[in-house]
């Protein structure tokens, strides 16, 4: 599997929805457009949440997948 | 960006009813978190959940909660509206929440109508 670079990378393991993508959409605010956001989840809700919450703000989905029982998602920031 | 969302949600469940009183709460979190503008307007049980100290008792089976929620929705810029004769009746109108303003009918409706769309709980 290819790896993909991360300019930030957020926990939210052992989060319920929609706590997941609220952690996502704080730590988003930390970071210039272009840059890269790893979200690690365990909520299930995350496999659909993090592509819509993606589609709704106009950041790019770039990949995910599953890690040893945890979803992982990469996110880039949308341009201004 | 498309023109600015608002969504109004509605609450009339309380404590007594913890799933109820908890999912606006999700959806006003997934709201807020994308970019949505979110007014929460609490009538009847509902205004029990902006009470002082109530939120933190409040959690349902699989959800977040209550209390981490409802900081969220006020941390990402959710508004807190609450009926004025529902806490005027419960005596709770010095007892709420940093952020939540009471309010009358007509507030409610000029936000609901306002807004993109509305959700009752």
């Amino acid at each position: 599997m290819a790896t993909t670079h991360e300019d930030l990378v957020l926990d939210a393991r052992g989060l319920l929805c929609p706590m997941p993508i609220v952690k996502t959409a704080k730590a988003m605010k930390e970071l210039e457009p272009g840059q890269v956001l790893k979200v690690m989840a365990t909520d299930r809700g995350a496999l659909t949440d993090v592509p819509a919450w993606a589609e709704t703000t106009g950041n790019e989905l770039l990949e995910s997948h599953e890690e040893d029982g945890f979803l992982v998602f990469h996110l880039r920031k949308r341009d201004d | 960006m498309a023109d600015q969302e608002k969504l109004v949600i509605m609450v009339t469940h309380g404590p007594e009813d913890p799933e109820l009183a908890t999912i606006p709460f999700v959806m006003a979190g997934a709201a807020v978190a994308s970019d949505v503008d979110v007014v929460m307007g609490f009538q009847g049980e509902g205004c029990r959940l902006v009470q002082r100290g109530v939120a933190e008792t409040v959690s349902a089976p699989e959800f977040a909660p209550l209390a981490g929620l409802l900081d969220s929705v006020r941390d990402l810029g959710g508004k807190l509206l609450v009926c004025s004769p529902c806490v005027k009746s419960r005596g709770i109108e010095d007892e709420l929440v940093d952020g939540a303003e009471v309010c009358a009918a007509a507030r409610f409706v000029a936000e609901i109508t306002s807004a993109t769309n509305s959700l009752v709980y």
